[in-house]
């Protein structure tokens, strides 16, 4: 039997509701760690939902209400009486537009340490800023401009600064929401290879609508469908041989 | 296959690498049909026409190639889609193979006397009989999609084995006899053996219409006859 790394997410009957609409019905879902797990669907078919649960992102929104359980390690994050702050610095977040704070480069890195109370020196601070810019293969093109704003970077830099900003309060899992949809392709070349790097010291979950993406980033993939989990497996298998017909169509571009 | 693709174009696309498949398909089927008939009736005026017609499966080859590295640039196939491309890659190889040994033996009517006893062909024919079925069926579950099919042509194969060691054999018999037998005879033992190949492409061809329907190879080694096995 082949060796699967541990799970290090599990989802058990999740469901997600924004007002009367019904966004996830029952998902459960297992990621493992120190793998890339991709989700793909059409548009609205939860998807990024299900990545706004696991750091709980859906908690600002008013009207949502979350069902079911979410664990990471075993231990419930749906817990009202858990710290969300500690959750989100466990579980960072990539977005599909890259969103710099309109801050230097070394402050975008430095602030998320410094209000979660690490690199307390200056010295500790800079360590921190130059290896998460290094995890985020940005270093190099930034090392003599630290003080020059976040914003002024292209789009590829931008969003590898992103990635070095959620690094830099050593999470354990990294959600990425459409990464890449607003890069060129070389820009995304690059964070595919740094994806690739990041995956032995975290466990990613990534959505995309690209499927070429998903088969070369990912080892496990799951499809989602008006809220459902349709499928889930190998990514190899989803994309060579998948069981479900609409798994199926929807890789092919059958659908609708 | 199931819905039409959203792109009509990719939908046209995929029709037409299937149909040129099957027009390879049914082109090669009557060269070996041809050449078995020339060889049986040792008609050498045919010989001509038969190794034209390898030409003719040559191009649609070249052409299914063509077809088939537009697919995968334009539309970077996957799952059943995938497996189509990749098996009509596969099955034409197999095609324009079956098509070289039609016309090898085609060739080998040249050399051989108008007189051929007919124990020495009945075995041949027989052979050569359930080749050109083996392939027809093939073909036939590749158009139809019939995995049970295909999957049988696969397994025939022990067939075509046990013939071929029964043609050999009459052949060797043949030349046993006479030693002044030696020149054709030879002709005809490469010929029967060019069936027992083409036979083994046909198999081949199974194999790619399995998991072209299932996605999975066909698991254990095919059933083998007395020729394999000895």
């Amino acid at each position: 039997m082949e060796l699967m790394n541990n799970v290090k997410i599990k989802s058990k009957n999740l469901n997600v509701y924004y007002g009367e609409k019904q966004a996830l019905f029952d998902v459960n879902l297992d990621l493992n760690e120190k793998e890339v797990t991709a989700l793909i669907g059409p548009s609205g078919c939860g998807k990024s939902t299900f990545i706004r649960c696991i750091n709980r992102m859906n908690d600002v929104i008013d009207i949502c209400k979350v069902s079911g359980n979410i664990e990471i390690d075993g231990v419930e994050i749906n817990d009202k009486n858990l710290d969300v702050v500690s959750l989100r610095e466990r579980v960072g977040m990539v977005f599909q537009k890259p969103n710099p704070f309109p801050k230097s480069i070394y402050d975008n890195i430095s602030y998320g340490p410094k209000i979660h109370g690490k690199g307390e020196t200056k010295s500790e601070l800079d360590e921190i800023v130059e290896n998460s810019l290094k995890k985020a293969a940005l270093w190099e093109e930034v090392k003599d401009r630290l003080d020059e704003p976040g914003t002024g970077l292209s789009g590829g830099q931008q969003q590898r600064l992103c990635i070095a900003r959620a690094i830099s309060v050593n999470p354990e899992v990294i959600l990425m929401d459409e990464p890449c949809s607003a890069l060129d392709p070389i820009a995304t070349a690059k964070i595919e290879e740094l994806i690739d790097e990041l995956k032995k010291t975290y466990t990613i979950v990534i959505v995309t609508h690209s499927m070429a993406q998903a088969v070369r980033v990912s080892q496990k993939t799951g499809f989602f469908h008006l809220g459902k989990l349709i499928e889930v497996g190998k990514t190899e298998k989803i994309f060579k041989n998948p069981d479900n017909k609409m798994t199926q169509d929807y890789i092919t571009g059958r659908f609708g | 296959m199931s819905n039409e693709h959203t792109v009509k174009s990719y939908e046209e696309e995929l029709r037409y690498l299937i149909d040129s498949v099957i027009k390879m398909g049914s082109l090669t089927e009557s060269q070996l049909v041809d050449s078995m008939d020339a060889v049986i009736k040792v008609d050498k005026d045919s010989i001509d026409k038969i190794i034209k017609s390898d030409d003719e499966i040559n191009k649609f080859r070249s052409k299914i190639d063509t077809q088939i590295m537009t697919l995968l640039v334009k539309r970077a196939p996957m799952a059943i889609d995938l497996r189509e491309t990749i098996s009509s890659l596969k099955i034409s190889q197999d095609l324009e193979r079956i098509g070289d040994l039609s016309k090898s033996n085609a060739k080998k009517v040249k050399p051989l006397p108008l007189d051929l006893p007919e124990e020495l062909l009945g075995n041949l024919k027989r052979l050569g009989d359930l080749v050109i079925k083996q392939l027809n069926d093939v073909l036939d579950s590749y158009v139809n999609k019939n995995y049970d099919k295909a999957k049988e042509v696969w397994e025939k194969d022990e067939q075509v084995d046990d013939l071929t060691y029964i043609a050999m054999e009459s052949v060797i018999d043949f030349l046993s006899k006479d030693k002044k037998n030696l020149d054709f005879s030879t002709h005809l033992i490469f010929a029967t053996k060019n069936l027992e190949r083409a036979g083994d492409h046909i198999t081949n061809i199974a194999e790619s219409i399995c998991y072209l329907i299932k996605g999975e190879y066909l698991k254990g080694s095919r059933p083998k006859g007395k020729v394999i096995q000895q």
